[in-house]
C-alpha cells in the first residue's frame, strides 16, 4: 500500500481551522500531538507543535505544525483524543492550550521548568565532573601534566550555554 | 510477603517483601520462581528482606520509607542500579540518587537489571550474615 | 556467554578514553600518563600512554555494552557470570585488579 505524507505549516491563528478542515476532509485518525523545541527563531524562544492526522486506512497523512511562543488554542473540542497529548505537551514544553484541560498529567505541580526544553538544565550533568575530560596528559579537573595541547572536550548532552554561569 | 528457603539449604529461610517499582521486578520474579528458592511455611523464623527493585522517584520516597518502617528489623536490599544510585536515570531531576540516602541498606546488587542468580547470591549473603 | 560483567584486559588498553567518553552513565574513569619510548633505529622517541588506573562504578553501570562496542582494541569484554553483591556501596567501584577477566587471577 502506498502512503502519502504532506506537511502543512500554519500560523497559530489558523491552527484550529486547518485541523478542522483536515478532519472534515476525512483525516479522522488522530495519531499524536507533540512539541519540538526550536529554541532561537529570530530571537524568540519558539516551540513547534505538530499534529499527525491520517485517513482511517492510513493511505494519506497530514502533519500540521505551527510555531508558538507559549500558548495555542486547544483542539480538544474538534478531536477529544488530543487532550492527553495536549496535557503532556503543556507539561513537557510549557505550551499552554487555551480551552483545554489544564490539569497536570504526569508531573507534580510546581516541579521546576518543563523538562523537555533544551534550556532546562540537567543539574547533575553540569555538576558531576565528566570523567571523559581527562587525557593522558590532562587530569580530570583540567590540570595539564606535561605538554598537552589538545582542546578540552565538552561532555555529551551538555550544551555550551549550560556551562555559562 | 512470602517466606522462601534456599533449595540447596532449606534451613536458611527469608521473608521476602518486594517493593516492585520498575522493570527490575521482572528479574526478581524470575529469581523467586527459578527453582533455586522454595516456598516454605510462614511460621518459620528467619530474617526479613525488603527488596527495593526499581527506580525510586523523589515522590515515592515517603512511601518507600513507610514500607520499610512497617517491617522493623528487616534488611533492605538495593536491587539494581536504579535503587542503588539512580542508574540510567542518574541525571534525571525527579529520580532519587540511591536509597541509601534515606535508609540503611544491607546489600547492594549490581546490574541493570541484576540476573536472577545475583538475587540468590544476595539472599545467601544476607542469611549467612545473620548466623555469624 | 552471560552478559553479567564487563572485564578489562589491561594489556590491550591504550588509554584512548573512548569508552569513558561514550559511557552514557559516566561510570568509567581512567587515569594515564605518557612516556617516551626510544626504539633502536628510530629517529625520534615514540610517545606511549601508560594506564595508571581504570575504574568502573558498578552502582551506576547499566550493562549496555557501549564501552565494549567502541573499544578499538578489544580491551573490554563481556565476562562469565560474576554477580556483584556488596554490603557497601563503595565496594562497587572496581579497579584494574578486580576487573580482570575471570580465569586470569
Amino acid at each position: 500500500m502506498s502512503r502519502s505524507f504532506t506537511w502543512h505549516q500554519v500560523e497559530p491563528k489558523d491552527w484550529r481551522d486547518k485541523i478542522g478542515e483536515s478532519r472534515n476532509a476525512g483525516f479522522t485518525f488522530f495519531d499524536f500531538l507533540t512539541g519540538v523545541d526550536r529554541e532561537n527563531v529570530e530571537g524568540n524562544q519558539m516551540c513547534e507543535v505538530v499534529v499527525h492526522l491520517a485517513k482511517a486506512d492510513l493511505s494519506e497523512s497530514h502533519f500540521i505544525s505551527t510555531q508558538v511562543l507559549n500558548e495555542l488554542p486547544s483542539i480538544t473540542d474538534l478531536i477529544p483524543a488530543a487532550q492527553w497529548h495536549e496535557r503532556e505537551c503543556a507539561e513537557m514544553f510549557g505550551v499552554q492550550f487555551n480551552g483545554g484541560n489544564a490539569k497536570p498529567l504526569l508531573r507534580h505541580e510546581n516541579l521546576g521548568r518543563p523538562p523537555l526544553l533544551k534550556s532546562t538544565v540537567l543539574a547533575a550533568r553540569v555538576l558531576t565532573p565528566w570523567p571523559g575530560g581527562a587525557e593522558p596528559e590532562i587530569k580530570e579537573d583540567g590540570r595539564k601534566v606535561g605538554n598537552a595541547s589538545r582542546r578540552r572536550q565538552r561532555p555529551p548532552g551538555v550544551p555550551e550555554n549550560w556551562l555559562k554561569p | 510477603m512470602t517466606r522462601y528457603a534456599l533449595t540447596v539449604d532449606p534451613n536458611v529461610s527469608v521473608e521476602v517483601v518486594s517493593a516492585s517499582l520498575a522493570c527490575c521486578t521482572l528479574e526478581l520474579q524470575a529469581a523467586l520462581n527459578s527453582g533455586s528458592l522454595i516456598q516454605v511455611s510462614e511460621s518459620d523464623t528467619g530474617p526479613c528482606v525488603i527488596v527495593i527493585a526499581g527506580t525510586v522517584t523523589d515522590a515515592l520516597v515517603p512511601s518507600v520509607i513507610e514500607l520499610i518502617h512497617a517491617y522493623p528489623g528487616a534488611k533492605v536490599m538495593s536491587f539494581g542500579a536504579c535503587a542503588t544510585s539512580g542508574g540510567p536515570y542518574w541525571d534525571s531531576p525527579p529520580v532519587s540518587k540511591g536509597i541509601d540516602q534515606f535508609v540503611e541498606v544491607a546489600a547492594y546488587v549490581a546490574g541493570c537489571p541484576p540476573r536472577p542468580d545475583a538475587f540468590i547470591q544476595a539472599i545467601q549473603e544476607l542469611s549467612s550474615k545473620r548466623a555469624s | 556467554m552471560k552478559h553479567s560483567f564487563i572485564a578489562l584486559i589491561e594489556d590491550k588498553c591504550t588509554s584512548c578514553m573512548l569508552c569513558v567518553r561514550e559511557c552514557p552513565a559516566w561510570c568509567i574513569s581512567l587515569d594515564s600518563h605518557t612516556i617516551d619510548v626510544t626504539e633502536e633505529g628510530a629517529r625520534r622517541p615514540r610517545k606511549v600512554n601508560v594506564l595508571d588506573s581504570f575504574e568502573i562504578d558498578y552502582s551506576l553501570c547499566m550493562y549496555c555494552g557501549v564501552c565494549i562496542d567502541v573499544c578499538p582494541f578489544d580491551a573490554l569484554a563481556w565476562d562469565e557470570h560474576r554477580a556483584l553483591v556488596t554490603t557497601n556501596r563503595e565496594d562497587m567501584l572496581l579497579g584494574i585488579e578486580e576487573l580482570g577477566p575471570s580465569g586470569s587471577s
